[in-house]
Formats: C-alpha cells, structure tokens, sequence
C-alpha cells in the first residue's frame, strides 16, 4: 500500500506551522523537532529507516547542541553581548503584530506549494517524483517568510533551520548515490543555528543576570 | 594542496586572531588575509571551471580565475586592514570565516556546498553586523542575504537538470539561483540593505563583504548559465540584466546625491550591478574582461576609499576617485567600455541604461575629487606609511589602466 499523500501533507503543514508560530529562547531547537517529526512520514516513504535516522538525528543533534552552546554562552567568561530574543529595532505599533505576519505568511504559502508540487519534478530522470513535494514546499516557503519577516537573530535561526530541514528532506527525495550525503549537509545547518542561538541565549542570559546582581 | 586545507587556514587564523591579539598588535590581523592569499597561490589547479550546477563531488582545486579573484581579494583585504587607522581586533574571526567560505564556494561545483558556505559568511557577517550597530538597516541584510542563501540551498535538490532542460523544473532553478545572487550582490530590488549598512557601520566591518565575497559571487553568477540550465538559463540571464542595469543606474543616481561618507560604496555597487548585467546579457563577448578589469580596480582602490575622509589620505583618495571616473587612460575605461560593447550587441535599451549608469559613476567620482579637507601634514615615517601604501596602490591603479588586458590575463588567466 503506498503512503497517502494527504496525510503526509498534513503531518509537514502542521509540523511547519509550529515552527512558524514558536518563539523564545528555545525556539530553533522546538522548531527543528516538530519539522522533523512533521517531515519523518515523508522520509520514511523515500528514504525509509535511514531517511527517518537522518532527519532524527538532526533533531537530537539541534537539541543537545542549543543546549551545549547554551551552557557555553553562560561560562566563557571573556564575551559578553547580544540577546537574541531582542528585536534588533523597536518598530511602530501596528494593528497586526509579528505572529500575525507570520501566520498571514504560513496561508499564503499554500497555493506556492501547492504550485511547486504539481509542477516540480524532483530527482534523476529515471526515477522523478512529481505531485509529493507538498510538505516539503510548505516547509521550505514557511522558513523564507519567517526570515523575511524576522525581528530578531532568534527569527532569523529559526528561518535558516526550517530551510535546512526540508532540503535535507528533498535531497532524500531525489534518489540516486548522492542523496543521503546531500540530505545530511543539507541539514547541518539546522543544529548549527540552533547552537548560535543557543550560545547567544547563554551569553545575554549571564548579561541579564549580571545586571540583575548588580542592581540588587 | 587542496583549497579545504587553504580554507581551514583561513579559519584557524581568523578565530587564533580575535582571540590571541590585543589593541597594541591589532594591525597583525591582517595577516589572516595575507596568508589566506599566499596558500591560495599553492591550491593545486583545476584544469575545469567549478560550475555549482552538478552533483555531489570531492573539491579537488581551483581553477585560475577563481584562483585569481581569491588572491587578489585577499592581498587587497590585507591592505584594507593596515591603511584602516583603528582596527578591532574581532573583525579577524569575521575575515578568517568569510576567507574560508569564499575560498570553499568558489573551488565547489556542487550547489549545496557552494549554498552552504555563502551561508555561512553571510551567517557571520550578519552576526557581527547587528552586533555593531543593531538596527533596520542590519536586520535587513540579515532578512535578505538569508534569503538569498536560502534560495541557492533550495536549488541545490533540484540539481543538475539533465534530463529536464525544458518545463518547469528548470524556470524554479533559474529564478533560485538569480534570487540567490542578486540578494548576495546586493543588486535592487534586493539592495537596500548594503546601502543601509554602508550609513550605518565602519568600513572595515562592511569590508568582507565588499572585497572578499562580492568578486566570487559575480564570477560563480556569471559561470552558471553556461552549466546546462536549459529553460533556466534565459530567465536566470533576463533577470539579472534587468535588475543589474536598473540598480546600476539606481546605485549611480545616488552615488551623485547621497552623503559622502558612503559614496565610495555607491559607486561600487554600481559598478557591480553593471558587471553582472552585462555577464547575463551578453555572455559570449567582452563583458567577461571588462567586468574582471573593474573588480581587480575596485579591488585596488578599495584600501585607499575604505578609509574615511577625515583619515587623511587626501591626494591619494582624489587620483583614486580619478582611477574610478571612467576616463582614460584610468582602468574602469577600459573595463566599462567593454562592458558597454557587449551591451551595445544586445539591444539599444541596455545601451541607454548602462551609459546613463556610467554618467553618473563619472560625476559621482568628479565630485569626490572636488571634495576639500583641511588635514594636517604626517610627521615621521610611521605617519607615513599609509601615504606609501596607497601612492603604491594609487601607481598600481595607473599600470592596470595602461595594460589592462595584460593585467587582467596576468591575474586571472588568459
């Protein structure tokens, strides 16, 4: 029995739509897991066990290294800086707030996807997928709008992990010799950023609290 | 040697620096770059152009024009550091990561390689940016540069097309990968943010960009229609001929009428915007030469003009206005003339743009000659080192514009 297009669909929009829609200082990390969980049913059609272990592993990896680049932040005694949960400027108050552009963004990039996955095809000529592009698409278009619309260096982590993820995905997708090394690099990036973010965290969380102390 | 070896270098140098320097040894940053450039001189050589269109394969070396941009960036970035009169000493991390990138994007032939090490340098030059000067205009390099790496990486699955060089499939590619490369050049209407940062950061902080990833952009923009994109390779070329010339012109305009302190960056953004138009519009003629006959002068100019005005340097800063006008015998003539000959051989239109882009560079650069500066005289050797150097790059400028194909031949092949 092949795997149901609509439900593949759905479990990526969803898992797309968390990571469009999550803020704060764990962002990038909750974002990779719910995009990887969300493109798993995908890989697994494609790429099967391996597909799954590479999006999981990308997941764990973007989880431990948060954390790790969290806690480095908070001991390196000799850098101090940037909090990247603050907005890099202080916009005028509007009517719609940031999730608000984000979740318009996250409608209008359904038709895109749409679009992308009835008329892409992806991989060799021999062996081209047409028409389950979908989740991936989605994904992908949701991350360009979150980078698009970013405020702060916590967005723009997030923006390049959701683009990261789904690639990783597509390359699986595509079949051929080349796929899984393609779908690994593809999806370094995700932890990576989660690390800077996560470093950057570590570093304006120790400036807070030092401000903190000192005003008590 | 192998360009992963030149690029860990790179690396190693740049974080050993920022971390093991103090303000007393700043100016020894620079030795980042300089040794960059001279173990890129030693990166065995590819007999074949490193399109970024193909599968996923080893980096085996570089090809001479690559070779060439790399080192050329390099020594010049060199010279940006020690005619700089204050250098941070963190700059060094930001240099080592984005020598490392370029040297990596421009020896790779697999798109998600080439993506992903633009993605890193626009990472960290983002990074350092916003924590500079956190604002509007450095988030939105940030929002764009990122998009523009996330477009290249979107590519990269899609890739290569054989087998489909017609239908859909390649027309996504092509507008990717124009998205891709107009938003890393800062061509409009995704080039607001260089002239955002230009205003609102120090040159040396604007620098790695300018000098070390600009010239690998534009020679990987204008390798990839000749990769085998099919139905990709007209929309890639119209795009970015359009967008080129209207921000060459954009970019002139406002080199003209924009505040002085950031008319150098104009006039470079111009320029560029100029080359890339001309490489997509007419890839088979001259505008390869001519384009490669401006970088390697904004690359020489660029030490002298990335110091600000107030820094002394006046008389060297004027010839190298005059170097940048567009009249003969300086290089930029020879270079915009062949880019303009190429354009000419594609439509009238073309023609108009790129020469009322070339009016306002030259009129831009008359009144950066004009400008006046009561600076006081340099005393002692020391003080006058910089006047040294930028003379010596000043008569470097001169021979281009004398020989400039052979220059150009002698730095990045025949």
């Amino acid at each position: 029995m092949g795997a149901s297009a609509a439900l593949l669909s759905a479990a990526g929009v969803i898992g797309a739509v968390v990571a469009m829609m999550v803020d704060g200082r764990r962002a990038v990390a909750i974002a990779v897991v719910f995009l990887a969980a969300g493109l798993a049913p995908t890989a697994a059609t494609f790429g099967g066990a391996p597909g799954v272990a590479v999006l999981g592993a990308c997941a764990i990896a973007a989880v431990l290294l948060a954390l790790a680049g969290s806690i480095a932040g908070r001991i390196l005694p000799w850098l101090s800086g940037l909090d990247p949960t603050i907005p890099a400027f202080a916009p005028s108050d509007r009517l719609f707030g940031p999730r608000s552009s984000r979740a318009f963004g996250a409608a209008a990039a359904i038709p895109v996807a749409s679009w992308v996955s009835f008329n892409v095809p992806i991989g060799q000529i021999t062996t081209a997928v047409q028409g389950l592009l979908f989740p991936i698409a989605y994904a992908w278009t949701c991350g360009v709008i979150r980078l698009l619309v970013a405020r702060t260096l916590e967005d723009l982590a997030v923006g390049v992990a959701m683009v990261s993820v789904p690639t990783g995905t597509a390359w699986l997708l595509r079949s051929g010799g080349d796929s899984f090394p393609g779908a690994v690099l593809a999806c370094v990036a995700a932890p990576l950023a989660a690390f800077v973010a996560g470093w950057l965290n570590g570093r304006g969380g120790r400036r807070t609290h030092s401000r903190v102390e000192a005003e008590g | 040697m192998n360009p992963l070896v030149t690029a860990a270098v790179w690396l190693a140098l740049g974080l050993l620096a920022s971390a093991a320097l103090r303000r007393r040894t700043a100016r020894l940053v620079a030795v980042v770059p300089l040794v960059g450039a001279g173990l890129t001189l030693l990166v065995a050589r590819s007999s074949t152009v490193a399109v970024p269109l193909g599968g996923l394969h080893a980096i085996t070396g570089l090809d001479r024009a690559g070779q060439g941009v790399l080192v050329a960036a390099g020594l010049s970035m060199t010279l940006v550091i020690l005619l700089q009169p204050s250098i941070d000493v963190s700059v060094g991390r930001t240099v080592g990561i984005v020598g490392a990138a370029a040297t990596i994007a421009m020896a790779s032939s697999d798109p998600l390689i080439t993506a992903l090490a633009l993605t890193a340098a626009v990472a960290t030059l983002v990074l350092r940016w916003i924590g500079q000067s956190p604002g509007r205009a450095t988030l939105a390099a940030g929002r764009v540069t990122g998009t523009g790496t996330a477009a290249l990486i979107a590519a990269s699955p899609l890739l290569p097309l054989a087998g489909f060089t017609t239908g859909d499939r390649p027309i996504v590619v092509g507008a990717l990968l124009a998205t891709g490369v107009a938003a890393l050049l800062a061509v409009y209407p995704l080039g607001g943010w260089a002239a955002g940062i230009m205003a609102s950061l120090r040159p040396l902080d604007i620098a790695p960009w300018l000098i070390l990833l600009v010239p690998v952009v534009l020679l990987i923009g204008e390798r990839i229609p000749g990769g085998g994109l099919g139905d990709g390779s007209p929309v890639f070329e119209h795009v970015l001929l359009v967008v080129g010339l209207g921000s060459a012109v954009w970019g002139g305009i406002w080199a003209v009428r924009g505040p002085a302190a950031i008319r150098y960056g104009r006039a470079f953004m111009a320029d560029i915007a100029l080359c890339i138009a001309a490489v997509e519009g007419a890839p088979v003629s001259p505008a390869l030469s001519g384009a490669l006959i401006i970088v390697v002068t904004h690359l020489t100019v660029a030490p002298i003009l990335l110091r600000s005005a107030g820094a002394g340097l006046l008389w060297p800063r004027r010839v190298a206005w005059a170097l940048l006008s567009g009249v003969p015998p300086a290089p930029t003539f020879w270079g915009r003339l062949l880019l303009l000959e190429a354009l000419a051989a594609g439509n009238v239109g073309s023609t108009i743009a790129a020469v009322i882009a070339m009016a306002a560079i030259f009129i831009a650069a008359v009144l950066a000659c004009s400008t006046r500066a009561r600076l006081r005289p340099a005393s002692g050797w020391r003080r006058r080192l910089p006047d040294l150097a930028a003379w010596l790059l000043v008569a470097v400028g001169i021979a281009i514009g004398l020989a400039p194909h052979s220059v150009s031949a002698f730095v990045f092949g025949g």
